[in-house]
């Protein structure tokens, strides 16, 4: 397990490193027009574009910036926002934002995991019956329907029928949570429920589930003991990366509701050409994936001990 | 038993969903608790309609329109300064009709026709922290302090250097020096007394409450300026405190000063700003809201949604929900459609006469087609944008008509007479008349259409000329507009003449569009900076590198060469531009200015330089009455929430246009 650890996380690095490069490199191709913002290009003079860019190291060679660049990161100095907010480390524009997407995001993927997860056991166990047919019903409507379609309705309905608010507010984050999260979960339960539901039948039809029962084990007990527990193995892999993926928000949610999150951060950041904040989100997001991952194949260990990293032969 | 498994499960996920949730109300930024408490709140007196009024707005702009900075001086987004133009006052600001009347400057003038120009500031007006603390009275020295942040190389990113580069004497020269000293050097530099700043640029301090500004030549209209962000103030003391440059330029509503009409009590970025009325502001006679909310929302259909459950004030409506509106009699808001003030802008199409193709090399089609007078006086005469207008406003289309190239309301003369006016009369334009476009003329359409048909195709230009237009690929309403625009260039000008493609770009016009010179036609409307027809003209003199859309959009400066098929165009801008010149040189007498500046347009026009294109007038549902709103054709001061009339249950649209009529009368 350590010798696996140990050569998952260099690999990481070199993961992460390369990302990095690439993401810089890919930034420094754009036209330098890019640097400026439509209202600069409209009334600077040629000199005084020459004159900024000189100034902020952009007219410097490609790798003399690039070495400059990995020694900030060294020292941990992500720079200053120049757009999204102006002059403010890009640490704190991101750190206000990514507290709200994780209690968000955390809070979605809880009240998925547990629905999706009851529903899919319910679909599983009442195979080609009301409750299952109920169950498809909803994941092929949450499905098939455009999100912001789907968004609209819950908001007509939240705010009309239930009162609730109709976009997120700092001073009442309680209430005009609420629709935001059941929007994210509404994707999520769905897809909780089918890979559970669909898991879970796999099992049932083995035939250590056909002995069990010829030998008169109780229902109950073969589906929590035996089918659920086989079921979860695979499910389990996801489970980390959907944790620590909930901090980078959901675009279209936190943009439908207003919420200060994450989400439309990196998408603007690019739009806008705020070079500083668009590489830390991008180290950031290619740190927690690769975590992500990781801690799910640990999990997964965890879950089924007869699950080996290291040995070739013996897994399931 | 199953039932109780579900109920722990239900029970457990509600549990997590409240303790996560309720988590989130702690913010980095300061709760308007208390705001209701605060001093010298003013009553805001009951309206005309008899209705209640607002004492706690809440308005909503989308997100697009998000604040990037704090320090106004730095801003040259209208999307940071109709925020911060709450924060900070400068010396004058407008009333409803957009004349210019004393803010932080009780009076002001020039005696020698606009070379030197004289402000007397009250002695009244406080610097206050976020909680209305005061912190420093405003003087002289902050606005001394402010223009030497802008033309400090080091310190502004050259944001606003233009117009002090333009009109203040040794601007430009300070600007040149500062850029010549290390970064360090150049932000150790202030405005204080015996300061090189002094010594270089045209600014003095004769007292702590007069500051005299010394102009490169007559500008007869340089009170104007005032109003925008390249004069506001700065206290020296502010930037001390917050530990120098770099401390002014991460400010934030938290530690910066301010001096206008509300502090920034709440900033939620991407969500929500609240205003709370400052305790110490200057004008104690105005009427302002005990807070105002700004709510950043996706779009215009949610603050419509937000309308509708009472969660917004004033929301500006889209065309399907005008018509969804207008089109119900059973509509709750049916009654409740009110006409929306104009921008500030006037909308052009703009013609690129140096064209490239995509790959690089010219459209010679194209250009040789847009060079020709013909061909432009064929779309001036000819193309009815009736359709389009209805995309702005499906009600009444026509308020939209445009046929000037300068602002309406921008200017006026020493008899009451609107600058857009002369304008007309020179062209020999009748007036408008709400039902179909003026300038239209079938019979001269028909004429130039030939005219311009034989000569091009003389000249090798092929039928129908291609017209590349460039639209943001990720606007639905964008589409939808230059469908209709297709459809209307289709059934007015002919298939046999034009053909508009529908191009888009990812996310910059000008970066991916404008500098490649891919556009044949740029959409575009310009507001001014400030008050003098020559904000307008001036983009569009020939060989001028400050004309801005000569050099971006036009690209005419790049056209040197006279051949067969330019020699007209040029000589059509050398005369414009001689025009223009003369008009600016006229700097005592501003009636004659303006009349000199109305002939230079309405030969622009005449030659179809530019094409007019529209305003921009829609619908709204307001619970404010749009014609209290401070309104001027230039500055940074429209949208100044002060002196704000309002009716807690909404204005219909027959009390709107009672208002209206009344604000007309009072003209």
């Amino acid at each position: 397990m350590f010798k696996y650890t140990v050569k998952r996380l260099a690999q990481s690095f070199i993961t992460v490193f390369i990302v990095v490069t690439l993401v810089f490199l890919l930034m420094r191709m754009l036209p330098t027009d890019y640097y400026f913002t439509e209202e600069q290009l409209m009334k600077f003079t040629e000199q005084q574009k020459n004159d900024q860019l000189l100034a902020a190291g952009l007219l410097d060679p490609v790798p003399e910036q690039l070495l400059r660049f990995y020694g900030q990161l060294l020292r941990l100095d992500f720079g200053e926002s120049r757009r999204i907010q102006n002059g403010v480390p890009v640490v704190k524009v991101i750190g206000t934002k990514f507290e709200i997407s994780m209690k968000m995001g955390l809070t979605s993927l809880g009240i998925a995991v547990v629905i999706g997860i009851v529903m899919g056991i319910i679909q599983a166990q009442y195979k080609n019956r009301i409750p299952d047919h109920l169950g498809t019903a909803y994941t092929i409507f949450v499905n098939a329907v455009p999100p912001l379609v789907s968004y609209s309705l819950v908001l007509i309905f939240g705010s009309r029928v239930l009162g609730l608010p109709s976009i997120y507010s700092s001073r009442n984050p309680g209430p005009s949570s609420i629709l935001p999260i059941v929007c994210l979960a509404m994707l999520s339960i769905a897809w909780w429920a089918l890979w559970t539901r669909r898991y879970m039948i796999d099992e049932i039809n083995k035939d250590y589930i056909k002995l069990a029962r010829i030998k008169g084990l109780p229902t109950k007990k073969i589906m929590r003991k035996h089918v659920l527990r086989n079921a979860f193995v695979p499910l389990a892999q996801y489970l980390p990366a959907s944790i620590l993926t909930t901090v980078g928000g959901s675009l279209l949610v936190e943009r439908f509701f207003s919420v200060p999150g994450m989400g439309p951060l990196l998408t603007d950041s690019i739009h806008r050409y705020d070079l500083n904040v668009v590489q830390t989100l991008v180290i950031m997001y290619s740190v927690l994936s690769i975590l992500g991952v990781f801690l799910g194949d640990v999990l997964m260990i965890v879950v089924d001990p007869r699950i080996t990293l290291t040995n070739k032969g013996g897994t399931r | 038993m199953r039932k109780s498994t579900l109920s722990r499960v239900l029970a457990l996920t509600l549990s997590v969903m409240l303790v996560l949730t309720a988590c989130g109300g702690n913010t980095a930024n300061n709760e308007p608790s208390g705001t209701n408490e605060t001093p010298g709140t003013t009553e805001t007196p009951a309206t005309e309609t008899g209705s209640e009024p607002i004492k706690d707005l809440v308005i909503s702009k989308v997100l697009t329109r998000e604040l990037e900075t704090f320090n106004t001086l730095y801003s040259q987004r209208a999307e940071d300064s109709e925020n911060l133009t709450n924060l900070v006052d400068p010396l004058l600001e407008v009333d409803t009709y957009g004349k210019l009347v004393p803010a932080i400057a009780k009076e002001w003038g020039t005696e020698d026709g606009g070379l030197n120009w004289t402000f007397k500031l009250r002695d009244d007006v406080k610097w206050v922290d976020i909680n209305g603390n005061e912190k420093a009275n405003t003087t002289a020295w902050d606005f001394a302090t402010g223009l030497e942040w802008i033309m400090n190389f080091h310190k502004n990113d050259s944001n606003n250097t233009s117009m002090p580069i333009e009109m203040i004497k040794g601007a430009e020269e300070y600007y040149e020096y500062t850029k010549a000293l290390s970064p360090e050097e150049g932000k150790a530099l202030t405005a204080g007394e015996g300061s090189k700043f002094l010594e270089m640029v045209g600014i003095e301090i004769p007292d702590d409450y007069t500051v005299i500004y010394h102009c490169i030549t007559e500008k007869p209209y340089f009170d104007t300026v005032a109003t925008y962000n390249c004069l506001y103030p700065m206290a020296q003391a502010m930037v001390d405190e917050l530990g120098g440059v770099d401390g002014v330029t991460a400010m934030n509503n938290e530690n910066m000063w301010y001096n206008g009409a509300y502090t920034m009590t709440s900033y939620i970025q991407g969500n929500e700003k609240i205003f709370t009325k400052n305790p110490l502001y200057w004008d104690k006679e105005c009427d302002l809201f005990d807070t105002v909310t700004i709510k950043m929302v996706d779009s215009n259909d949610v603050a419509f949604q937000l309308y509708q459950s009472g969660e917004l004030d004033y929301v500006i409506l889209t065309e399907s929900n005008v018509k969804t509106i207008n089109e119900n009699p059973n509509h709750e808001f049916h009654d409740y459609l009110v006409p929306d003030v104009p921008s500030k802008y006037s909308y052009q199409f703009h013609f690129n006469f140096q064209k490239n193709k995509e790959d690089g090399t010219p459209d010679t089609n194209w250009n040789t087609a847009i060079a020709n007078t013909a061909f432009r006086k064929a779309w001036y005469y000819g193309l009815d944008l009736k359709e389009y207008y209805k995309r702005t406003n499906p009600i009444t289309p026509m308020v939209c008509e445009n046929n000037f190239y300068t602002m309406k309301g921008l200017v006026y003369n020493s008899k009451g007479t609107e600058y857009t006016e002369l304008v007309r009369q020179q062209l020999g334009l009748p007036e408008q008349n709400g039902e179909n476009m003026v300038r239209l003329d079938k019979a001269k359409f028909e004429e130039y259409k030939k005219q311009a048909m034989d000569e091009l195709t003389a000249l090798g230009v092929t039928f129908p000329v291609e017209v590349d237009h460039y639209i943001s690929a990720s606007s639905q309403t964008a589409l939808d507009s230059a469908n209709v625009l297709k459809q209307a260039m289709s059934n007015t000008l002919g298939d046999d003449f034009v053909k508009l493609n529908i191009k888009t770009y990812v996310s910059s016009l000008n970066k991916e569009v404008i500098t490649p010179k891919l556009q044949s036609i740029a959409l575009n409307g310009w507001g001014a900076d400030y008050g003098d027809p020559q904000n307008y003209l001036g983009q569009e003199t020939y060989g001028n590198d400050n004309a801005y859309y000569s050099g971006h959009y036009s690209n005419i400066n790049f056209m040197t060469e006279d051949t067969e098929a330019t020699k007209d165009l040029l000589a059509a801008y050398r005369e414009y531009t001689r025009l223009v010149e003369e008009a600016d040189a006229i700097t005592t007498d501003l009636d004659a200015r303006y009349d000199a500046y109305a002939k230079a347009e309405a030969y622009m026009l005449d030659n179809v330089l530019i094409l007019p294109l529209n305003y921009s007038i829609g619908w709204s549902l307001s619970k404010v009455d749009v014609t209290s709103r401070m309104d001027a054709m230039f500055g940074i001061q429209n949208e100044k929430i002060k002196n704000w009339r309002t009716n807690k249950d909404g204005y219909t649209t027959e009390q709107a246009e009672k208002l209206e009529a009344e604000y007309e009368a009072g003209k």
